[in-house]
């Protein structure tokens, strides 16, 4: 099939464009760096190709190296029918230094190039009119002023794009773009002559940024933003996840009342409602923090905050950069450690990526849940303003960033001790600030529980199905304990009793090495055996009416913030550096040092 | 006029770049050139972020913020 690239400067709205002719849905968000590997989807007859931005042919951080050695490919395949180069037009500079060498490198190659001048709706907000067709005929290829946003001009901008790539010899670009230095004063003079003064389209954001980057507020705002971005995961989302549970529970009451006593109601109070019932219950919480995130990236600030950041992470042997990859690594290591591309040092990108997965990720949501639950009474200060189990999550939160903190600084002292004076430095643009775009965050927050809820769902069930059969029988043994799966447990109770943990846990635990949230799962079915005719209404309730000490409890909750448990993350970070070694050594690691702090903690506390 | 560096550029200022200063690992030079960081450019010059963290500064149309290392390369002199 033959092929459209789209390429341009960070955050200049490529994919936007992309997921608008195309239909699909790839992440849109307002930080430069949000594309980290290459994105094809079907746009009519052709094949559409995103890549992630790049300021230059001349590239620094790993993204850029892809999107700049991809593009030379792309120039080279007969397949390659255009180029759209999308700028940022209320950026005219900044954008076109690139757009001229990509510009340059078509001629070359005697490819098509069309100029995609995104964002017109904000200089039609400003006032600003930009004369295409001169512009175009100073660049000598074809300009649409576009705007992926409100779909202004995208129809005529399609039409012409199809026709073009149709087109058996297409146009090349005639101008003559002259060495680097030429080709910068080119770029300067064009948006000087055509572009929107940058004092008007940079007004709002340097007047904010005057706060949000003040050494007093700016800090304060700072640690603000991410005490309410984790209290309020916990808070928000309380009153959902107590709807989704009384639901359950109805449901199973009728359900059960319906059928009558038996094994099939038995199967389905402890596996179906007691297993499934009790992950489902985390919806909520996922979608909360998918909605946090989503605000957060689209208002422009998590730049602000990587600056922020910065310099207390470079004690650690990280990057400003560091900051985006760790925040997304809370709802699921795998993209965060894909975005660890964008850090522009690769020794500090390798501490990133190796530190990641202790990051709080959504997936232990469920266990820190009803953990938190079992463990911490449900009490709230300040008129309901701060709660202590909110507490709790925050410093669960904290004790992830905190152990990865510490691991980075061991990483950079005494393990990876390459020259950091070669490493790239921190340069980050600050985009505009945004309101966010409603309709893509909904689509975001829903897709999120759905992915949650199919990924882990089928697991969750058959770890369920498998626990309650292993469990119930054989019947006329006398319960649990004697049931084949009690066997097996009692055999390896050994392992974790040191932790002052019964086999029950065990096995979830065991179990919970498919995927962490199964360990909820898992010990909802045993406790809804156990538990004979007991009301599933509450784990957290059975499980403190069958007792749990609370520097166990703790010791297990550390076990969760430290161990990695995730077979997709292990194969990723495999992936992402090509080293066997690492990934290994990271399972083994993390779950040894997981298991002695469950061991302080259990013996100590 | 006096010829400091960005690091040390005042709070609010518009200055002129004099100098990038050799030494600098040749692919940031061009990074920083193809920025905007050229001799005679001028520069608006926001102070440093807070925790005395990187420096922000805007070229052109673009707002950046540059790590100490960086800014510590840079010449310049302030604009009345
Ligand atoms: N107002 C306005 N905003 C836009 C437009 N196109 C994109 N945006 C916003 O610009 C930001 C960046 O959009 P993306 O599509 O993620 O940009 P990108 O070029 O793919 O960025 P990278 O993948 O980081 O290179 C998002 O906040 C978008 O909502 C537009 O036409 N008008
Ligand atoms: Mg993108």
């Amino acid at each position: 099939m033959k092929k459209i690239v789209l390429v341009g400067k960070p955050n200049s709205g490529k994919s936007l464009l992309f997921n608008q002719l195309t239909g699909l849905r790839q992440k849109v968000a307002n930080y430069p760096g949000v594309t980290v590997e290459l994105k094809t989807g079907r746009f009519e007859q052709f094949e559409l190709v995103d890549y992630p931005g790049a300021y230059s042919l001349s590239s620094l951080s790993r993204d850029e190296e892809i999107a700049v050695q991809k593009l030379q490919e792309a120039m080279q395949l007969p397949d390659t029918a255009l180029v759209i180069c999308n700028l940022d037009a209320t950026r005219l500079e900044s954008s076109l230094v690139f757009g001229l060498q990509v510009q340059a490198l078509a001629k070359q190659q005697q490819k098509s190039v069309v100029f995609a001048l995104n964002m017109a709706d904000e200089l039609q907000r400003f006032g600003h009119q930009l004369d295409t067709e001169a512009l175009s005929k100073a660049l000598g290829s074809p300009v649409f002023a576009i705007s992926a946003k409100t779909l202004l001009g995208i129809s005529e901008f399609r039409q012409a794009v199809l026709e073009l790539a149709e087109l058996a010899q297409p146009p090349i670009p005639s101008i003559d773009h002259g060495d680097e230095k030429a080709l910068r004063a080119l770029s300067r003079s064009l948006s000087r002559q055509f572009g929107i003064s940058a004092s008007i389209v940079l007004k709002n954001q340097n007047r904010i940024d005057a706060f949000m980057l003040n050494s007093v507020t700016g800090g304060l705002a700072f640690l603000l933003v991410m005490f309410l971005l984790f209290q309020s995961i916990f808070t928000l989302a309380a009153p959902l996840m107590d709807g989704v549970e009384s639901g359950i529970a109805g449901l199973a009451q009728w359900v059960t009342g319906y059928i009558g006593e038996g094994r099939t109601s038995d199967f389905l109070n402890d596996a179906i409602f007691g297993g499934i019932g009790s992950f489902l219950v985390f919806v909520p919480q996922i979608m909360m923090l998918t909605l946090i995130i989503g605000l957060l990236e689209d208002s422009g600030y998590l730049a602000r905050a990587a600056l922020i950041c910065h310099r207390p992470l470079s004690y650690f042997g990280l990057s400003g950069r560091s900051f985006i990859p760790y925040l997304s690594g809370h709802a699921c290591a795998i993209p965060a450690i894909m975005a660890a591309r964008t850090i522009e040092s690769p020794r500090k990108r390798l501490i990133t990526m190796m530190t990641i997965p202790l990051m709080a990720c959504s997936a232990r949501l469920p266990v820190y849940a009803l953990l938190i639950a079992v463990l911490i009474p449900e009490q709230s200060y300040l008129g309901g303003l701060v709660n202590l189990q909110g507490i709790a999550f925050f410093g669960l939160y904290l004790m992830g960033i905190v152990i990865a903190l510490l691991v980075s600084f061991m990483l950079s002292t005494f393990v990876i001790k390459d020259d950091a004076k070669s490493d790239m430095p921190f340069i980050l643009e600050l985009p505009n600030y945004r309101f966010p775009h409603w309709k893509p965050l909904v689509v975001r927050v829903l897709a999120s529980a759905k992915s949650f809820v199919y990924r882990s769902g089928p697991v969750i069930f058959a770890v369920t199905v498998l626990i309650w059969l292993l469990g119930y029988f054989p019947t006329d043994a006398g319960g649990l304990q004697n049931s084949y799966l009690g066997q097996v447990g009692h055999f390896i109770e050994p392992i974790f009793s040191p932790l002052g943990l019964d086999w029950r846990y065990g096995v979830a635990i065991l179990m919970s090495f498919l995927a962490r949230e199964v360990f909820v799962g898992a010990l909802g079915t045993l406790f809804g055996i156990d538990g004979a005719d007991e009301n599933i209404a509450g784990l957290a309730a059975n499980i403190q009416a069958d007792g749990l000490a609370f520097g166990t409890g703790f010791g297990l909750l550390l076990f969760y913030v430290v161990a990695l448990q995730c077979v997709a993350t292990v194969a990723t970070i495999r992936a992402e550096t090509g080293s066997n070694r690492i990934a290994v050594g990271l399972v083994i690691g993390y779950g040894l040092l997981a298991y002695l702090l469950a061991f302080l903690a259990a013996n100590l506390l | 006029m006096s010829i400091q560096t960005l690091w040390d550029a005042p709070k609010r200022a518009t200055v002129r770049v004099t100098e990038l200063v050799a030494g600098l690992n040749p692919l940031v030079v061009n990074r920083l050139q193809e920025m905007g960081l050229e001799p005679g450019q001028l520069l608006e010059c926001f102070g440093r972020g807070p925790f005395n963290g990187p420096m922000v500064v805007q070229i052109q149309d673009c707002v950046y913020t540059l790590e100490q290392h960086i800014a510590q390369q840079i010449l310049i002199t302030p604009q009345p």
